[in-house]
């Protein structure tokens, strides 16, 4: 075993395994989108919860200086065996460790018996993007679980994660993000004058150690409060069923605009001209948009504010909200007049570096 | 693994760690079966990192889809708790009033170890002494409004025991669990003074409500008004030694990660930091979680065998002197059923009469709401600062034509972070959250912010919790073709309120609007939005779920008999919120816990 590998609790493994592999029913109940119907995937809750990627409280001989746990994720690969063929020995290889030295995964005992389930946690650095294979009984397999593939330029497919905060593009190309980055000042506050005010207040006013310290985990600070990397995250992971919606939607919007304005780049064309998409947007109206590959942009339009409203106010672990700005700007915004404290004050609940809870630790 | 125990639980949530915990004392072997995680607070965890987590996304996470055929809301979205059961994987089915169904998130307890008192606010009341004597109470009153044929006569259920006979185990379930509230003014008599540990300090949203139920009760009441006191909660604000819990700061336990959040830290009294893990190392006692039973097997008046499915779906069985089935009210009942359908002899004896699942109940609920002058931080703060009593007297029912009360609190936690403002917009329950967002478009950039200068840390609604009206049509079923991942047909949940249920809400709505508006004090600034109830949604069930196996003295009117026994059975007993006859006037979960006490007490002399 590796100094960045260890045994998780079996507890903990099994609280997962249950809930979200164990099952008789093989119907693609969990298929949202038809590529994913004929899948494992499909037919398992939750699927993307492999492997689990959890906060670190130590376990591994690489990290074991409590301060800098918060730079890392544990994370923990599970492999079920088929009912059919137990394995004699499971492993892992994978880029977040020497890739080609397979890494043993161990049978999760319940009680005093086995059970069909396998793991190994490991210590890794949180924003990374790694792919890994397992090796059953000396072949090599992806993890037949997790939906998430990335596929090399020699165009072998691998199995693929990231850990928290990964400010990699994940599913979503330059264009598309930079496309959305303006749909999304349609939506959120931060970019209303109010909002772009507080922003590059709370971006400037600091020194360069404070922005080092505070805001180590503030990637993509320069994309408003970072909405769009949450929805980059989700849609490679918890929500991937709903890339196919932006993936066609963003292009068709692109067409739009090129119609509107066919001298600019689209992602640089005024905010009067996405303004006037967003409203045509809700009335489900659009000039120029092609319905038979869309049929609606207001229901695109609602995915979307959905999500960027949950990327500006949810955990930063998520992508968005860097650094806590969504819940800082709620925070600087309501104040009680007499005594000038602010009547959001979120950091007192929320670990530490990001809050300042005394006890809670994430 | 061992296979033989002195009692067997089904269930580790209010209705059957008590039990769970008092026979471990006593120095019985006790095995526990939970369904669903393990999942322990920091404190106990080797590497200080609990799996309950302050994250907006867990208590309502990230979008799925219904993907079950042949349901009204087939396709739709859902978003529930990490410790929800998947709705694809084992839904309830609702039926609704013109026979289409549809899967709900409604009415699911939490699937953990601690159930229910995981996820809960926290609201800890006891019923009063009028809630265990409905029909006596009820016996030769004119008819009530709505009800021109008596159904309340009819249908309503003296308790075979009284509030007398429950209160030591009121007492008993206050002090070993972990409450913080305050006995005055309550309208129950309270036998030993100290069963509370002292409230913390209310969020100061709450004076508007503190003021507002005085001047109700003066209004009703002018020369005895029923003062307000602090709702109980189950929430430590000190050491708490029979549980061994620490509490080093009061202050850090007012958080708004609440109400269906499981607490890392483990201030909130969950069954697990209270009960379950108090007796975790006794060698007699032994849980496994992960582990869903499928059926109970039969043998002439015995349980004999109880089969469950290990956490990796291996099939396995246990025995157990006494069996407890208490997995709530909805999921017991199901696994009564599916062992009746399994064997003949099981379903002759737990179907001596027609009345498994039938007379199935939640609560009547509702409230009003409103925008206070000012602006508070809501994020400090437990579910729920005041309550009063002042609806469920005698007096008042009588002068309100009802045939039972209610309490009512004012909610503190609710709407506090960001996300659950946004998502409860207009939301009418679990099943439709964001979708009252997603409808107003106008909610964007300056639209969004004065959305939230209007709302946030300005919301405070006032709750009624009362008693829904007895029906025999009102029950939990098989369904006839909707299997859960087990291929085991799932909960069909049948359900409609009675006219005088809707009546009765109509009037508690009145009395919490009532308070929001006196506790406006003539303030112009002060935004009055609205009150209403659930009388419109008959598949609203408050996760309080209750009934099914009603308990009583006459065998051919109740499935169980005074002690949560089964009739037929020597060994078989229920002791969930399935047992209650009538729902009570309060959240259940105190009345639950105090039960299996009092239970525990007649089991301990029989092993």
């Amino acid at each position: 075993m590796s100094s960045r590998s260890f045994l998780p609790e079996p507890q903990y493994v099994l609280n997962f395994c249950t809930k979200y592999l164990a099952r008789d029913n093989t119907d693609a109940r969990h298929a949202f989108t038809d590529e994913a119907k004929g899948t494992l995937s499909g037919t398992i809750a939750e699927a993307w919860q492999f492997p689990i990627v959890d906060t670190y409280g130590g376990g591994a001989a690489a990290v074991a200086n409590p301060k800098d746990f918060d730079r890392y994720n544990q994370v923990t690969f599970v492999f079920r065996e088929p009912a059919s063929s137990p394995a004699k020995s499971v492993g892992i290889i994978g880029t977040f460790q020497n890739l080609y030295e397979p890494e043993p995964l161990t049978r999760v005992p319940f009680g005093d018996e086995g059970t069909p389930f396998w793991a190994a946690s490991f210590v890794i650095p949180k924003q990374q993007l790694h792919r890994y294979r397992f090796v059953v009984d000396g072949v090599v397999q992806n993890d037949p679980v997790n939906p998430q593939t990335l596929t090399l330029p020699t165009g072998k497919v691998w199995s693929r994660f990231f850990t928290q905060e990964c400010a990699e593009n994940l599913v979503l190309e330059d264009w598309e993000q930079n496309i959305l980055s303006r749909m999304v000042e349609q939506m959120a506050p931060f970019r209303t004058q109010d909002g772009q005010r507080f922003l590059d207040q709370y971006y400037t006013y600091l020194d360069n150690s404070a922005k080092q310290t505070t805001f180590e985990h503030a990637y993509r600070f320069d994309e408003s409060v970072g909405e769009v990397a949450f929805i980059d995250n989700i849609l490679a992971r918890e929500e991937h069923h709903r890339l196919v919606d932006y993936k066609i939607c963003i292009s068709l919007i692109k067409q739009v605009l090129r119609q509107r304005n066919p001298y600019e780049e689209p992602e640089l064309i005024s905010k009067e001209i996405y303004n006037s998409l967003y409203t045509e947007m809700a009335t489900d109206k659009v000039d120029g948009w092609d319905t038979s590959k869309y049929q609606s942009p207001l229901f695109f339009l609602n995915l979307l504010r959905r999500h960027a409203c949950t990327g500006a106010f949810s955990h930063p672990k998520y992508g968005g909200n860097s650094a806590g700005s969504g819940w800082a700007y709620l925070q600087e915004r309501y104040t009680d007049p007499q005594s000038g404290n602010s009547l959001f004050q979120w950091r007192d609940a929320v670990e530490k570096p990001l809050g300042n809870s005394a006890d809670y630790l994430g | 693994m061992k296979t033989d125990f002195d009692i067997v639980i089904i269930g580790s949530g209010a209705g059957g760690a008590p039990i769970a915990y008092e026979m471990a004392k006593a120095g019985k072997s006790v095995l526990v079966l939970e369904k669903g995680p393990l999942i322990r607070p920091q404190y106990q965890c080797a590497n200080q990192r609990s799996s309950f987590k302050r994250d907006e996304l867990i208590s309502d996470g990230m979008e799925k889809r219904l993907t079950l055929p042949g349901l009204t809301n087939t396709g739709a979205s859902f978003y529930s708790s990490h410790v929800e059961p998947d709705l694809n994987d084992e839904p309830h089915i609702y039926r609704a009033p013109d026979g289409s169904d549809r899967a709900t998130i409604e009415g699911y307890t939490a699937q953990v170890v601690g159930g229910g008192t995981q996820h809960y606010g926290g609201v800890s009341l006891r019923y009063t002494p009028l809630d265990f004597r409905l029909q006596s109470f009820n016996a030769g009153r004119p008819s009530l409004p709505g009800d021109p044929g008596d159904d309340v006569k009819r249908n309503a259920r003296d308790w075979p025991i009284s509030y007398d006979d429950m209160e030591p185990y009121y007492c008993k379930a206050e002090k070993l669990v972990g409450l913080n509230g305050q006995q005055a003014n309550q309208q129950k008599p309270f036998s030993q003074p100290d069963t509370y540990q002292p409230p913390l300090n209310p969020n100061p949203i709450s004076q508007f409500a503190f003021k507002g139920m005085q001047a109700l009760a003066a209004i009703l009441d002018p020369s005895h008004p029923i003062e307000p006191y602090r709702t109980p909660l189950a929430v430590i604000t000190r050491d708490h030694e029979p549980s061994n819990r620490k509490m080093p700061n009061p202050e850090e336990a007012k958080t708004s990660f609440v109400n269906r959040y499981g607490d890392p830290l483990g201030f909130k009294s969950s069954t697990w930091v209270a009960l379950l893990s108090p007796v975790a190392g006794l060698a007699n006692f032994e849980i496994r979680c992960n582990c869903v039973v499928t059926r109970l097997q039969s043998n002439g008046a015995k349980v004999d065998r109880v089969y469950y499915l290990d956490p990796g779906g291996k099939e396995q069985y246990v025995t157990g002197k006494i069996v407890v089935v208490a997995c709530s009210a909805i999921e017991s009942v199901r696994l009564l059923k599916l062992s009746g359908t399994l064997d003949s002899n099981f379903g002759n004896r737990i179907n001596q009469n027609d009345l498994l699942g039938k007379y199935f109940l939640t609560n009547c609920f509702g409230g009003a709401s409103a925008l206070v002058p000012g602006r508070f931080d809501k994020s400090h703060s437990l579910d729920a600062d005041w309550a009063t009593d002042c609806c469920a007297t005698q007096s008042f029912l009588e002068s309100h034509r009802l045939w039972a009360g209610a309490a009512i609190y004012n909610n503190t936690s609710d709407q506090a972070l960001p996300l659950s403002l946004l998502r409860t917009h207009f939301a009418e329950d679990l099943d439709s959250l964001w979708d009252g967002f997603i409808a107003d478009t106008a909610l964007r950039a300056q639209g969004l912010i004065d959305f939230l200068d209007q709302q946030f840390g300005r919301g405070l609604s006032v709750s009624f919790m009362a008693n829904q009206l007895p029906q025999k049509d009102n029950r939990i079923e098989l369904h006839p073709r909707i299997t859960d991942k087990w291929n085991r047909p799932v909960a069909y949940i049948i359900k409609n309120w009675h006219p005088h249920d809707a009546y009765l809400m109509d009037t508690m709505a009145e009395q919490c609007g009532q308070v929001l508006k006196l506790g406006a004090g003539g303030d112009p600034t002060f935004l009055f939005l609205g009150q209403g109830s659930v009388k419109d949604s008959p598949l609203r069930i408050a996760n309080h779920i209750l009934g099914g196996a009603r308990f009583g003295n006459d065998r051919s009117d109740t499935v169980l008999d005074k002690n949560c026994r089964a009739w037929d059975f020597d060994n078989l007993y229920v002791t969930d919120g399935a047992f209650m006859p009538t729902s009570g006037g309060a959240n259940p979960t105190n009345t639950i816990e105090a039960n299996s006490f009092r239970v525990a007490d007649q089991l301990r002399s029989l092993i």
